[in-house]
């Protein structure tokens, strides 16, 4: 959309699509994952990740972190909608608080045939300070935190090592303003 | 042994329904409600009314909801029951009308099962319910039912679901008046109470420096109460700014007034759209910037400021950037801006913005509502004009279908009072119109209800004129017959080279036999001589009349402004040459 306004609006900021990651406070109840993502496909956002958990056990309160990606306009329309389902009591993007942090955990199972790549990986573990779940013979699972995009880094770099195979699941980005 | 505090969960339902003062219900049995069937069988406050397909049901409550102001209430078995209701629902979402539907549900054990009129009701009506609640514990049910009917009628209005599996309503537990109940604020969502100072007074200082302002007002000024349109009166005639409604505004500010352009939009007037283009300040009250209205959005009011209110935070900004906005009640917030006038003796008056008016006239010289009524076959515009003429004397209430008519009943049936106006603009529900008139008329026994519908629209919820009849609600059903399902034609005709692909409506009933065959009555004009007469035999007869008017069958409804063009595009009549780029865009949107 272009600006309509005889106010200037700088056509870039509209445009854009970004990744935010929105924090969502809900009333922990039955069907509140649906609404919200329902709300998502029926309106054609993107959910690029998403986590849901019980924060607030005396106050019946889930925390939905939800990363996105949208122009500003898009990510605004968003806040807005999620605000108005009953059960929602704030929604915030992270991106917009002056302090925020985020952290994402991500748990990898590496299959490896010889002592070279096992050396390999284990110096990539050890750059990224992976903490070591299990390890056999041929098998090694770490855990890693730390912002979604030291995680990729992490196993961009493990995929530079031929012959290894990976499994591995993350859980998405969490996020909190301070 | 019953504690004598304890109900059922069908006695609770009515116990809730009395203390929220609901008086009418429309509904239809079945297995899963047969309970709460039960509870009304034995009481007298509240008036069933049995519609005859469940269609009928949501529709009718819409229609006392809009015409009364009050929350509309339906009751609907499970499975069939609730999925009949589902386009009704979805149509109160789109046009923000409060109403709380009731659905049973197979009892708590089968859910899941598969089991006989079973149906994921809460995960089908989701996305189509401003909220909706499946009550698994009696205990919840009274705040469940006072919560709903509160997030029903607060802030933006709109449908809510309660579904209350069969067991529920066996059940036994307290009952909780509404009074002793604390209502969460976070899930009201009533908006902020306070109006917003800043907000005020930036928009009373660019009305005082504008040259070419407007309102633009819409269906939330309805929303507000009758005391929003008494403010915003108050406000246009101290201010002498020009005014258009979209098609809910209309009768938010009286349609015969100086001041009142008429509706905007695609059918709108020619001088609403042209001043919607080239003013230079716009007021939106309650209007939410809809695609019917805005035309083309890049050239959508270029050189206006934009000013918003609406009570829904997610108007703001969806299609159309504005430059201050304020997400408070529009009666309160009005109410503040003229009071702010006042009390800073700020002389609007004297600023009658003279060329603006001077332009805004000449554009009416346009005319461009005008037609050509011949001596033989009706026009159906003149069809509308005459019912106006010949009804305004009295309080009518008008509800139609959606197509041609309902377009030409907004253009020609002017109205001087809110609520008085009940058309299916958001969602375009064929079949809305009659049921919406049996509510209208359960609401307001006394007054005149007319559907003004096409034969087609008309078709779709024929049942319900057998509510009529029994309920003895003297409706009108003004149809103004052309054969055709008469906007799908007409965008045959200027879009897809005159190719009338299944638009041609083939053996239509004879409106006349088949209203006395359900003991309505039936009038025809076949001819201009015979219409004024129809129309007076049809407001004189205190019972169902079913008119049939034959009208000009290729007539088309203009002016137009084509899909993906701009409001100062727009057509006047089939010989206006449309841009053939703009047809081609035009196409494939809807």
């Amino acid at each position: 959309m272009s600006s309509t306004s005889v106010y200037p609006t700088p056509i870039n900021a509209f445009k854009q699509s970004k990744r935010s990651v929105l924090s969502v406070i809900v009333d922990n109840e039955p069907g509140i994952l649906a609404r919200i993502v329902g709300l998502f496909s029926g309106r054609g956002y993107n959910i690029e990740a998403l986590n849901v958990t019980v924060v607030d056990i005396k106050n019946n309160l889930s925390r939905i972190t939800i990363e996105t990606l949208g122009e500003e306009k898009v990510i605004s329309q968003i806040i807005a909608q999620l605000e108005k389902l009953v059960p929602v009591h704030s929604a915030t993007n992270l991106a917009n608080l002056s302090e925020s942090y985020e952290a994402e955990i991500c748990l990898v199972k590496i299959e490896f045939d010889n002592n070279e790549q096992d050396q390999k990986i284990l110096n990539f573990a050890d750059i990224y300070r992976s903490r070591t779940v299990q390890k056999r013979q041929n098998i090694v699972v770490y855990e890693i935190s730390g912002t979604s995009e030291r995680i990729n880094k992490f196993l961009d770099d493990l995929n530079t090592i031929g012959g290894i195979k990976v499994e591995l699941v993350r859980s998405g980005p969490i996020g909190l303003g301070i | 042994m019953d504690n004598e505090n304890e109900f059922t969960g069908a006695d609770i339902l009515l116990k809730a329904l009395k203390d929220q003062e609901v008086d009418t219900i429309f509904g239809y049995p079945g297995g899963a409600v047969l309970p709460i069937y039960d509870a009304i069988f034995g009481q007298n406050f509240l008036k069933h009314v049995l519609v005859r397909q469940e269609a009928g049901a949501v529709h009718a409550a819409e229609g006392y909801a809009r015409s009364s102001g009050k929350v509309g209430v339906l009751l609907v078995t499970s499975g069939p029951g609730v999925t009949n209701v589902v386009t009704g629902l979805t149509d109160a979402l789109m046009d923000s009308i409060p109403i709380v539907c009731i659905s049973g549900q197979v009892p708590s054990h089968l859910i899941g099962t598969d089991a006989f009129q079973e149906c994921d009701t809460t995960g089908i009506t989701r996305p189509c319910t401003k909220h909706n609640y499946l009550v698994k514990d009696v205990s919840k049910l009274s705040e469940t039912i006072h919560e709903a009917f509160k997030i029903a009628s607060s802030g933006r209005p709109g449908p809510v679901l309660i579904d209350i599996p069969k067991d529920v309503q066996f059940a036994k537990s307290k009952y909780i008046p509404k009074k002793d109940i604390s209502f969460r604020e976070h899930r009201i969502k009533a908006g902020s109470k306070n109006v917003d100072k800043n907000f005020v007074q930036e928009l009373v200082n660019h009305i005082k420096n504008s040259e070419r302002p407007i309102f633009y007002v819409g269906g939330g000024c309805l929303n507000s109460g009758p005391q929003a349109s008494q403010e915003l009166i108050k406000l246009v005639n101290k201010t002498n700014i020009p005014i258009t409604t979209t098609l809910h505004g209309l009768g938010c500010f009286p349609g015969e007034d100086k001041s009142s352009l008429g509706m905007l939009g695609m059918h709108g007037n020619y001088e609403a759209n042209l001043a919607m283009n080239k003013c230079d300040l716009m007021i939106n009250v309650g209007a939410r910037f809809d695609d019917r209205v805005t035309g083309r959005l890049d050239a959508f009011s270029p050189d206006s400021v934009k000013f918003h209110i609406d009570i829904d935070q997610s108007s703001i900004n969806k299609n159309v950037k504005v430059d201050f906005h304020t997400n408070t009640d529009i009666t309160q917030t009005l109410k503040e801006i003229n009071s702010f006038i006042e009390s800073n003796n700020i002389e609007l008056e004297k600023k009658d913005y003279t060329n603006w008016w001077g332009q805004i006239n000449d554009w009416r010289k346009k005319e461009c509502l005008h037609y050509e009524q011949g001596e033989e076959i009706i026009k159906p515009q003149h069809a509308i004009s005459r019912l106006y003429d010949l009804t305004t004397q009295k309080d009518t209430f008008i509800t139609t279908e959606v197509g041609q008519h309902q377009m030409w009943a907004a253009q020609y049936y002017k109205f001087s009072k809110p609520n008085r106006w009940i058309t299916s603009g958001g969602l375009g529900t064929m079949g809305f119109g009659m049921p919406a008139a049996v509510g209208a008329q359960m609401a307001n026994p006394d007054s005149l209800v007319i559907d003004i519908a096409g034969e087609a629209s008309f078709l779709m919820n024929i049942q319900e004129i057998a509510t009529a009849v029994q309920y003895k609600l003297p409706i009108k059903i003004f149809i103004l017959n052309n054969e055709y399902m008469g906007m799908v034609r007409q965008w045959q005709e200027l879009l897809h080279g005159s190719r009338y692909s299944e638009s041609y409506v083939d053996a239509l009933p004879d409106f006349k036999k088949l209203a006395e065959s359900f003991n309505a009555v039936g009038v025809r004009a076949k001819n201009v001589s015979e219409l004024d007469d129809a129309i007076n035999e049809m407001v004189s007869i205190d019972r169902p009349v079913i008119a049939d008017i034959w009208v000009d069958k290729k007539e088309n409804c203009f002016p137009m402004i084509p899909s993906g063009a701009a409001h100062h595009e727009m057509l006047l009549s089939k010989y206006d040459k449309e841009n053939p780029e703009n047809q081609e865009k035009g196409k494939v949107l809807v």
